[in-house]
């Protein structure tokens, strides 16, 4: 259904139209001398020259190159570019599954209790978002309620010079529980386009959310994204991020653990290669007692391509017994590759276990040297190493359907990046 | 949650630096023989050199560097710098304070109340048992010097920096603002245009010099600026260890210490600087310290900070020749009112190149200690190899720490790797302690001093026991 048939609340309307106002006055971040942009030149972007992206067709799809592939019955949403949301599959009591705009109009006091109260903060792609986010996603899983499919979401970009701004809403109860896969995706590679993404998770009390979040945008794209979530009391978070396509951006993923015992397991990777620049940017917040985060990142730098990876723990006054883990593991494999590794701890609470590692490398050569002393050749060797470094994030995972499918969406880009 | 023995353990450690003005607040009545009014501008650069009959090129210099100042902005940092920051007054500053007419060489002719001052930090004796030469620095410019004759005879240089312009003009005019040029940033450009003092050390060819070189530096006039230079030059395969200590009175507001120290390490040779800084808690310690290592150099950088209200200072090594390497190691104890924001960054230039961070920082009283860092391995520094690591010990709730490395990479065989911990005082380690008898005051001291351990057994043991005494005074105190 296209969002012109949909009227908008007018508390909508007024929000989208204060956040107009705003890009009016907010500058794009310049990497020089702004917090946090420092190692992202954007100043090549020209806003002006993408268009607001209008409703696409589904046959889009079949074209993009999925990430994720072999999900259990899981229940279906596309959206290419703005506004064509399908949902298939029948959905259990007390579960909304639909397009954020339709959800404003029929569920319009869960949405306005949310929206936009986990993503706040004047920030200038935030702003656009809010002002032209068009279908987007809403979840809502009532309290006690256990979503047992994963919901898969495609956001395929198809028509090119063309802006979207993809915007999901997911609110899981007190006691409820829900999987959540999200990817994003051009309908060719030589599709030029600008994909701005903000994502507001809501997990309640001892509510239990994992949320798998990828990108295999055009080499051409530019991506920008503030995703954040909010756990309540001992709620569970487990997140994934993967950045395998775009040409540049930045993306801000932030948890904050809100509740007493609440815990979050953010689990990302990236392959870059040619001129790509990854750009992600990390919080853990601790902003109650007994929380725990866990945090681990891995990259794979092939070509000239370069990646930044900043991360930081906050831990709140009062937070104690905070126990917050965080680390960043970089292969470079290739001389002209650059990563930037910025790990950084902010503790205001003593009673805390807070840890950081971040280590940027070449393939081991002893690795190396004793695979090949076992007669393999070198370039296979090397792929085994490769394999093996990112098998490590995979293996954070239960055996099952998700690390499958998580395997297989790093398989694939791997043998890209390498055999490009 | 926290047991009697947490609390107990918590209001022992309280009251850090407390009684900070009667151990080292005393101050002398001022007599100087030249003041300059407060704030900066050309005629008081003007000033400063002709009273030091400098050569026109170095009255060009500081001219030109005070147009970098004017030029320049803060510094820009990120995550931002402390707030702190924006109460430095550059108006509300003293730039040229001179103590006596010239360098003193014996000990006899140093004025009896500069004297005095020294007695109370026990420096004559600790020169008369342990000091090569001493560089003291009272107020603006250096005092005393005394240059062993063995090391004259081995054909060291060791002057204050304004005698080693006027006697080693060349070798100065050669290397000085090599290492760090006045528009580096405001604060360096501000040392380059009023700097008076430091050291000026040069150290031949093959040479070691086998006892630490060290200077005493002191600030005593309210609202007086201290831009020391320091310059030292270890020729091809000689080995110095040039030591710097700290300590101030206190006074009611705030006073700028913005120092500029550059190292050059030629080929094969080996540098060694220890700071041990205890200012008092009104000053800004603002301070750029840079080293170049040559091929197969090494230049360690040892960086102890106690005092000052808040310290922005990361000592860094670029490591410009095959083989060289650096190494920094910090210790930064922040208490009530402190903000401690040291670090240290080294860029590998060259290929093979190696080195290491070691930092250590216990916060307490509401004291914030931050780690500010930079690892780069630029383009071409193949088989570099480093390992930083940063531990911080938090030993209240109201206490702050951070962690901020960069690690910047633009080579594929590099090995390199960053870690860093933040703990609180083991509740099993002072109970371990507490059931040997050791009473929990005694108990977190050993664990504190366990903690910073594996620097102090870096520093010169007179250094290392003057460390230790710090660290006692400042855990001493309020039990029960």
């Amino acid at each position: 259904m296209a969002s012109a048939t949909i009227e908008q609340p007018s508390w909508l309307a007024e929000r989208r139209a204060r956040a107009a106002g705003l890009t009016e006055r907010l500058d794009l971040p310049t990497y020089k001398g702004r917090p946090g942009w420092e190692f992202t030149d954007i100043s090549a972007l020209d806003l002006g020259a993408y268009a607001p992206a209008s409703a696409g067709a589904a046959g889009a799809v079949a074209g993009a190159d999925a990430l994720f592939v072999g999900l259990e019955q899981p229940i279906v949403v596309t959206q290419v570019d703005a506004a064509t949301v399908e949902v298939t599959g029948e959905l259990p009591e007390g579960v909304v599954v639909s397009s954020l705009e339709q959800a404003a109009a029929t569920h319009p006091q869960l949405v306005e209790q949310h929206l936009g109260t986990i993503v706040a903060g004047e920030d200038a792609f935030v702003a656009r978002n809010e002002a032209g986010f068009a279908g987007g996603l809403f979840v809502h899983v009532g309290r006690g309620v256990a979503l047992e499919r994963p919901v898969l979401v495609t956001v395929v970009q198809d028509s090119d010079k063309t802006a979207l701004n993809w915007r999901s809403l997911i609110v899981v109860e007190e006691g409820a529980q829900a999987e959540v896969w999200e990817q994003y995706l051009s309908a060719g590679a030589d599709r030029d386009g600008l994909f701005n993404t903000v994502v507001e998770l809501v997990v309640g009390d001892n509510a239990n959310l994992r949320f798998v979040n990828g990108q295999n945008l055009s080499e051409k794209s530019w991506i920008f994204g503030s995703q954040r979530a909010e756990v309540g009391r001992d709620g569970a978070l487990d997140w994934v991020s993967l950045g395998f396509g775009s040409a540049r951006g930045k993306v801000r993923t932030e948890t904050k653990l809100a509740g007493q015992g609440a815990d979050g397991r953010v689990t990302g990777a990236y392959a870059s290669h040619k001129r790509q620049h990854i750009d992600y940017d990390t919080t853990q917040e601790h902003a109650a007692p007994h929380t725990t985060s866990d945090l681990a990142f891995r990259g794979v730098l092939q070509g000239r391509s370069e990646a930044v990876w900043r991360g930081n723990i906050i831990v709140d006054p009062g937070a104690q017994q905070t126990d917050a883990f965080q680390e960043s593991r970089n292969l470079l494999l290739s001389k002209r590759a650059h990563a930037d590794a910025i790990p950084g701890l902010e503790i205001q609470a003593n009673d805390v276990r807070c840890t950081h590692a971040a280590a940027i490398a070449q393939i081991d050569a002893d690795q190396l040297f004793y695979l090949r002393s076992r007669g393999l050749k070198e370039d296979v060797a090397k792929r085994l190493v490769i394999e093996g470094f990112l098998a490590e994030l995979v293996e954070r995972f239960e055996e099952g359907p998700v690390r499958q499918v998580l395997g297989g969406a790093l398989e694939r880009r791997l043998a890209l990046i390498l055999d490009a | 949650m926290a047991t009697p023995e947490v609390i107990a353990e918590q209001e022992a450690l309280k009251g850090i630096n407390a009684d900070y003005t009667e151990r080292f607040g005393f101050r002398d009545a001022e007599n100087y023989l030249y003041k300059a009014p407060k704030g900066i501008n050309r005629e008081i650069v003007e000033k400063i050199s002709e009273f030091k009959s400098e050569p026109a090129w170095m009255r060009e210099f500081r001219l030109k560097s005070l147009e970098h100042f004017f030029a320049h902005g803060m510094p820009r940092w990120s995550p931002p710098a402390s707030p702190m920051l924006d109460e430095v007054d550059f108006d509300n500053i003293h730039y040229f304070v001179r103590a006596s007419e010239r360098a003193e060489r014996s000990w006899d002719d140093v004025p009896e109340d500069v004297k005095k001052t020294f007695d109370r930090l026990g420096i004559p004796e600790a020169e008369r048992r342990f000091l090569a030469g001493v560089g003291a620095q009272y107020e603006s410019e250096v005092v005393y010097h005394q240059v062993r004759e063995d090391l004259e005879k081995q054909g060291v240089i060791f002057v204050d920096m304004d005698s080693g312009l006027r006697e080693h003009e060349e070798l100065v005019k050669r290397y000085f603002a090599t290492v760090i040029p006045a528009n580096d940033n405001k604060l360096a450009a501000l040392n380059s245009a009023v700097w008076s003092g430091g050291s000026f050390v040069y150290v031949p060819p093959g040479v070691h010099v086998e006892m630490p070189l060290q200077a005493y530096f002191r600030i005593n006039t309210e609202n007086m600026g201290q831009f020391e230079r320091t310059l030292i030059i270890a020729d091809e395969g000689s080995y110095v260890h040039y030591v710097e200590g700290c300590t101030a009175p206190t006074y009611s507001s705030d006073s700028l210490h913005s120092a500029v120290v550059e190292l050059i390490a030629l080929r094969g040779a080996r540098i060694r600087y220890t700071t041990v800084q205890n200012w008092s808690q009104n000053v800004f310690n603002l301070v750029t310290k840079r080293a170049i290592a040559h091929e197969d150099a090494t230049v360690e950088w040892v960086d102890c900070n106690l005092g000052s209200k808040l310290t922005m200072k990361y000592p860094s090594v670029y490591l410009m020749g095959e083989r060289a390497h650096g190494e920094i190691l910090s210790i930064a104890f922040a208490g009530a009112g402190q903000h401690q924001d040291a670090g240290g960054k080294i860029v590998h230039v060259a290929p093979n190149t190696t080195s290491n961070i070691f930092a250590k920082s216990i916060s307490k009283d509401g004291g914030r200690g931050s780690y500010r860092g930079l690892l780069e391995v630029a383009k071409g520094a193949h088989g570099a190899k480093s390992k930083v690591v940063c531990d911080a010990l938090l030993l209240d709730e109201q206490s702050r720490s951070d962690t901020y490395p960069t690690i910047r990479i633009g080579e594929d065989d590099v090995d390199v790797g960053h870690e860093a911990t933040v703990s609180k005082i083991g509740e099993e380690q002072v109970f371990y302690l507490q059931s040997h008898g050791i009473d929990e005051e005694e108990a977190s001291k050993l664990i504190v001093n366990g903690f910073i351990e594996p620097i102090t057994k870096e520093l010169p043991m007179e250094y290392a026991v003057e460390m230790n005494r710090l660290i006692e005074l400042q855990m001493e105190g309020s039990i029960g």
